[in-house]
């Protein structure tokens, strides 16, 4: 930062010149200095891969591959590490987050973009920027104490498990999905509406026949970018899920997924047990990334047809 | 607070002549012990501070081995891996291990055997031991916990935990969930149990301190200082003081363990 | 009658969803803020925790919280702010830009838990600096780093391209007119984009439990371990031993955020009408 500032004072003592030879050498150095700050984000992401990738890596060899990744039981004591339960778990609890969540989210963004009154938009809008602000143990402890005795009650088992996760969840979605779903009915040209509305179209027709598809990928995107979400989201639902690990019974039976996996056991593993939660990490990691990358392709799918 | 923590960080850095800081890792059972003790002793000397975390019996004895930690707490016995690392064994207390359900539940008594059933999934219904036609709810410890490792020694042999239990990473919470859900059951230090559950009798004798110092109670454990080679001063006078009847009589007993002193009578 | 009543029913559907989502969010602040406010006290907030219950305050907790997240900041502004200034500003399209967008992308969907791992392998263990709040801000800029860069981006891009021209016509330099015309203009944009990205970090749990540490300390040199508030919630409720200090700690989580949330609106609508 300091480098810069100095840099910066040379140059305007040297008055607003034609640019001298001295002046091209600074400018040039600090526009080094600006592509070093960006690359460092792309160094920031080959350090997290290559060091959860140095700690990780070694679960080939033991328990090895298709122990790891085929493996149906998930026990520290017994020295199993079989990831398909909390494969299970995480695949449970995000479709069950997506089901509640994704129609809430999609709903409340259609509700913002087409239907609210200026004022009631004044709202909406602020309340879900404010839900992405809550914290992921604020969710977890309201889930914990307020959610959990409801699920109890309904299911009859203890409250722990995918159904509360999955609500605790789809609360977190709402916000990612509402406003990038926002963003892309709002790309809609207006026209296209106007069109509709002059040939009698109701408001709803509008939107069901004409908006949706318009904006559907936008809204796919932020589909994708919301189950992203919700398959990282860790301290909320290692509040809520029972953490058990084993393959779905119901919904109001215990679970648990690859990230309340590894903060229940990251506090004494030790050993093969420390790697194969590195091994987990690197699973995320990949996860995500992948859907980073899927949401580019559908977007540069969408601007070639456009 | 601040020129505490500098003054302690000016001696930490000036070759440790005197260290003024002891490192007091492990077991969450312990903490109640540890917690207290520590605060009174820092109270009672000045400069000193005692510095506790909670992580379990595992990570105790893992960080006294590496020497991150003076002291490394535990609620467990050495596995036989550990035996070599060398450790010093100071017991300070007794703990039982109360099976606890709901107050309503009209099961009051149990034998090692049925608790052995419920825990592997083998009994599901409360029918089955006498109680109402009411699922069992199973209410597990995450397995960094000392109280699942010695429960699991204790009472289930070789027999495995049912997978479906719920994991539940605090005793606190174990105890209010059972609380709560009438057909719950689980297990915590006989220390934690309150009026809002209910121990359970283990092949005929009640979960108390009497049956615990007695020995008839099968349930029960020794919790460990565990110490590496040389301990520094401080460390050794902060044991001395845990062991003595100021915290034996008081706190160690507050916590609802039982003296270490109580079973050769030095602390009745 | 079909389409009209079609209609009616679909619009009143999309209110309900919009009404949920304010519910959902008062329920939460409502029932928080009920249960939490009794605990509230001076002491609360300045004593630390003692005894088998964790009663007292939970100031130790606050400064830690405080003290990472500002260090983060140090650390995170000046990369994220020059990077963002090169991909406004100096960068051509191509492949270069395109990977650091996508390193940026996948960066802000890192699940902060392998986020935490990383920051555990990398900064406590590989660098040598512990459980620390050095290790956690280290850890933390990474996660705020994109959110940073994304909105200086958008703040330097939502500058007026006039303005610039004049600059240049007068014959300043790019870095003149970028240090002198473009980041005053853009600065109540990059000021939100900064607050935001402090109240996602003092939200952060999974990322500096593995970096920071757990243990209850008052943190003073940067090599000091610590516990933050969200640690010491989620040690609270899953210990549930004192659940009315962890309705408090709750509370005093929410009002931080609320507080940064609301500043950053407020630095917004301020600027929006400077600008009118």
């Amino acid at each position: 930062m300091s480098e810069p500032l100095k840099t910066e004072k040379a140059a305007s003592s040297s008055g607003l010149k034609m640019m001298s030879r001295a002046t091209y050498f600074r400018e040039a150095a600090l526009k080094n200095i600006f592509l070093l700050c960006a690359v460092l984000a792309v160094a920031a992401v080959g350090l997290i891969f290559v060091f959860t990738m140095a700690r990780g890596w070694e679960v080939v060899k033991d328990p090895g591959l298709a122990a790891f990744l085929g493996g149906t039981e998930w026990s520290s004591s017994l020295g199993r590490f079989g990831i398909l339960p909390l494969i299970n778990g995480t695949i449970a609890v995000t479709l069950g987050a997506l089901l509640l969540g994704a129609p809430l989210a999609i709903g409340t963004a259609v509700f913002l973009s087409e239907i609210a009154s200026p004022r009631m938009r004044s709202i909406v809008r602020p309340a879900v920027e404010m839900l992405a602000g809550v914290p992921s143990v604020v969710f977890g402890f309201f889930g914990l104490v307020m959610i959990r005795p409801v699920v109890a009650e309904l299911t009859g088992g203890m409250g722990f498990g995918t159904l509360t996760a999955s609500v605790i969840l789809a609360v977190m979605i709402v916000p990612t999905i509402a406003t990038l779903t926002e963003d892309a009915l709002g790309s809609v040209p207006p026209g296209i509406r106007e069109a509709s509305y002059a040939m009698g179209a109701t408001t709803w027709q509008t939107i069901y026949k004409v908006l949706l598809p318009a904006a559907k990928i936008g809204i796919i995107d932020a589909t994708i970018l919301g189950m992203g979400r919700a398959i990282g989201e860790t301290m909320a639902v290692v509040m809520v899920a029972g953490n058990a690990p084993q393959f779905f019974k119901g919904l109001g039976a215990p679970i648990a997924t690859i990230t309340s996996q590894i903060v229940i056991d990251m506090s004494y593993a030790t050993g093969t047990h420390k790697t194969a939660l590195f091994g987990l990490a690197i699973i995320l990691f990949l996860i995500s990334m992948g859907l980073v990358a899927l949401v580019r392709a559908l977007s540069r799918l969408n601007t070639k047809k456009a | 607070m601040a020129a505490l923590v500098l003054a302690l960080t000016l001696t930490g850095c000036s070759g440790g002549v005197e260290r003024r800081e002891v490192v007091v890792t492990g077991s969450t059972t312990l903490l109640p012990i540890t917690e207290v003790s520590g605060e009174m002793y820092a109270e009672h000397n000045e400069g000193v501070s005692i510095l506790v975390s909670g992580m379990g019996s595992s990570a105790g004895i893992e960080s006294v081995s590496t020497g991150s930690s003076d002291i490394g707490t535990s609620s467990r016995e050495l596995k036989d891996a550990e035996f070599e690392l060398g450790l010093e064994d100071t017991p300070v207390a007794y703990d039982a291990i109360a099976v606890i359900v709901h107050p309503d539940n009209p099961v009051s008594e149990l034998s090692t055997m049925e608790v052995r059933a419920i825990f592997s999934g083998v009994i599901t219904n409360w029918q089955e031991v006498g109680g109402p036609d009411l699922p069992i709810g199973l209410v597990n410890r995450d397995e960094a916990s000392g109280t699942r490792e010695a429960f699991s020694k204790i009472i289930m042999d070789d027999a495995q935990f049912d997978r479906g239990a719920v994991v539940l990473p605090g005793t606190g919470q174990v105890r209010s969930v059972i609380a709560d859900i009438k057909g719950a059951v689980g297990y915590i230090s006989l220390g934690f149990v309150t009026d809002d559950v209910k121990a359970v009798s283990i092949d005929g004798v009640e979960a108390s301190e009497e049956s615990v110092v007695a020995g008839t109670y099968p349930v029960q454990r020794v919790l460990h200082f565990f110490t590496k080679g040389e301990v520094s001063d401080v460390a050794a006078d902060y044991i001395e003081y845990v062991l003595s009847p100021d915290v034996q009589d008081t706190i160690v007993r507050e916590a609802g363990f039982i003296p270490i002193t109580a079973k050769d009578g030095s602390g009745e | 009658m079909g389409k009209r009543w079609a209609n009616r029913i679909a619009l009143g559907v999309l209110w309900l969803c919009g009404i949920t989502t304010v519910l959902v969010l008062g329920a939460v602040i409502l029932y928080v803020f009920v249960r939490g406010i009794g605990q509230i006290t001076p002491e609360f907030i300045l004593t630390r925790p003692y005894g088998v219950n964790a009663e007292g305050g939970i100031g130790p907790t606050i400064v830690a919280t405080i003290y990472v997240t500002g260090l983060a900041m140090l650390i995170t502004t000046p990369i994220a702010v020059l990077a963002a200034v090169y991909l406004a500003e100096y960068a051509v399209q191509g492949r270069l830009v395109n990977a650091i967008r996508f390193a940026a992308d996948t960066l802000a969907s890192v699940p902060s838990i392998v986020m935490g791992l990383f920051g555990f392998a990398f900064f406590v263990e590989a660098m040598g600096l512990g459980f620390s709040v050095l290790s956690g801000a280290l850890a933390l800029s990474f996660l705020m780093l994109p959110i940073v860069m994304r909105a200086t981006e958008e703040a330097i891009r939502a500058v007026p391209r006039f303005i610039r021209w004049g600059s240049y016509g007068l014959g300043a330099s790019k870095w003149q007119t970028v240090s002198r015309i473009v980041l005053p203009s853009a600065l109540p944009r990059i000021l939100t984009g900064l607050i935001l990205a402090m109240g996602r970090a003092v939200g952060e749990t999974a990322v500096v439990i593995f970096t920071m540490g757990q243990a209850i300390n008052m943190p003073f040199t940067p090599l000091d371990s610590g516990r933050s508030m969200t640690v010491h919630l989620y040690t609270l409720a899953m210990e549930g031993i004192n659940m009315d200090a962890a309705y408090g700690t709750a509370l005093l989580l929410m009002v931080m955020i609320l507080f940064f949330n609301l500043s950053a609106r407020w630095l917004t609508a301020r600027n929006r009408k400077v600008k009118e």
